[in-house]
């Protein structure tokens, strides 16, 4: 039975407060914390030597799809009417809009150290404690749109710019690729920040605190953001219907990334699936 | 989308090696990565300066006679934690605190690093074991995997 990511903003009241309750029974349970681990583990750069799945590479896109999948999965043993909503952050643009509510993800950090303090993620509550984390912090931290610098979150048209390019991922296949849908999306631009904060990795910074770190699951924001992300993977299929993911074959031995990344039919660890399994969602989730 | 029975990660050994040596703070830089076209040899061989109430530290080994930055390996701490850094393609420098941006130097990084560690929390690995990066290292051992890379039963 094929089920429905929906835009958080169209969300009930009854709907808003299930995913909540699946996300902290996932944290009481442990379980959660196995979800930030992987990512932490997964995140390694392009100037590391090994293979990279995960971030700076063709496979950011399927390696989140089937992180998402499998989250959403643990979510729905918890409750089977529950999938993981998605952020329109080119909508919903503001530091107290959807999903900042007390009955969503609480709110911004306040001022003094960044600690959320509202809704159901506060630390007070005892149930949202930071236990695998990159620094030593037990509370989640938040700066919506980084207030010591004000950023703004990207637009319709900053996506549409990646959407638009029709060639799925470039060599040399990593955040210095300079055209392709992937990259683009990603968000490792070209010169300084904040300019060259794109799309993904702009919204990273946007919401601030743990999402700007390795241990970025931790503000269960990310699960939102990437299912946006994932809609725009979806749309670009749509979009250019002939455009597969690339490379569809291994770089060359003597290629500098031989070895180092994923091409379309290969394992995408730490899973026995290859991105081309991951292309079509439709058999499992549809956006609305 | 066909999604069959999942295996779970195992670390690759050099990543366990990687990841033991930076707990052990003996290494802060990660494998060295082939040359990139604008990459430029780190200008600090060692700092040591007070940045927002932080004292941060860092120094270089094993930088090769010619200077080759790609064998420059950096041991940088933050109020004597240490604070492991990465790569990026580009020659720039990371770390996991601040892990969607880079910086042109070892330097900027930690400096980066400590804007967002405020001005008490200390860089620390999953589960507290403060300056023991047990994740890769350490996660078949110490830490669960999810779930469904266990079981890997997906719809």
């Amino acid at each position: 039975m094929v089920y429905t990511r929906k835009d958080v903003s169209t969300l009930t009241r009854a709907e808003r407060r299930r995913f909540v309750g699946a996300l902290l029974e996932l944290k009481r349970s442990g379980e959660y914390d196995d979800y930030v681990r992987m990512h932490i583990e997964y995140y390694t750069p392009d100037g590391e030597s090994g293979l990279r799945a995960a971030h700076m590479a063709p496979s950011f896109l399927p390696w989140h799809r089937k992180f998402l999948l499998d989250f959403e999965r643990a979510l729905r043993r918890v409750d089977a009417s529950v999938t993981v909503p998605y952020w329109d952050w080119t909508r919903n643009r503001t530091r107290t809009a959807v999903p900042w509510t007390e009955d969503l993800l609480g709110g911004d950090g306040r001022r003094s150290d960044r600690q959320v303090t509202s809704g159901p993620f506060a630390f007070r509550n005892g149930r949202w404690t930071i236990t695998a984390g990159v620094t030593d912090t037990e509370y989640l931290m938040r700066d919506l749109g980084r207030s010591h610098d004000p950023l703004t979150l990207p637009t319709s048209r900053d996506v549409e710019s990646a959407v638009a390019d029709p060639l799925y991922d470039t060599a040399p296949w990593n955040s210095t690729s300079p055209r392709g849908f992937r990259n683009k999306l990603e968000g490792w631009g070209p010169g300084h920040p904040p300019a060259s904060w794109r799309n993904h990795n702009r919204v990273h910074r946007w919401v601030g605190g743990h999402m700007v770190s390795g241990a970025s699951v931790n503000d269960p924001v990310f699960w939102l953001h990437h299912a946006f992300v994932d809609l725009q993977w979806s749309r670009w299929r749509r979009r250019h219907p002939h455009a597969r993911y690339l490379p569809a074959e291994p770089p060359a031995p003597g290629d500098a990334q031989h070895g180092r990344i994923v091409a379309r039919r290969e394992k995408l660890p730490p899973w026995d699936v290859t991105p081309q399994q991951m292309e079509d969602h439709g058999a499992i989730y549809r956006y609305a | 989308m066909t999604v069959p029975v999942n295996s779970a990660s195992k670390p690759t050994r050099r990543r366990r090696v990687l990841w033991g040596l930076l707990a052990t703070g003996t290494m802060a830089t990660m494998a060295p990565a082939p040359p990139s076209p604008g990459r430029s040899a780190p200008k600090e061989a060692r700092f040591a300066e007070t940045y927002r109430g932080r004292r941060i530290t860092g120094a270089s080994h094993g930088a090769g006679p010619s200077g080759d930055p790609c064998r420059a390996m950096w041991h940088v701490t933050v109020d004597g934690h240490p604070l492991p850094l990465m790569r990026r393609a580009d020659g720039s420098w990371m770390t996991m605190v601040d892990h969607y941006q880079s910086y042109p130097t070892p330097l900027l990084a930690a400096r980066a690093a400590v804007d967002e560690l405020g001005p008490t929390a200390r860089p620390a690995a999953p589960d507290g074991n403060d300056g023991r990066m047990v994740h890769g290292g350490g996660r078949s051992e110490r830490s669960r995997t999810p779930k469904d890379h266990v079981h890997g039963v997906h719809a």
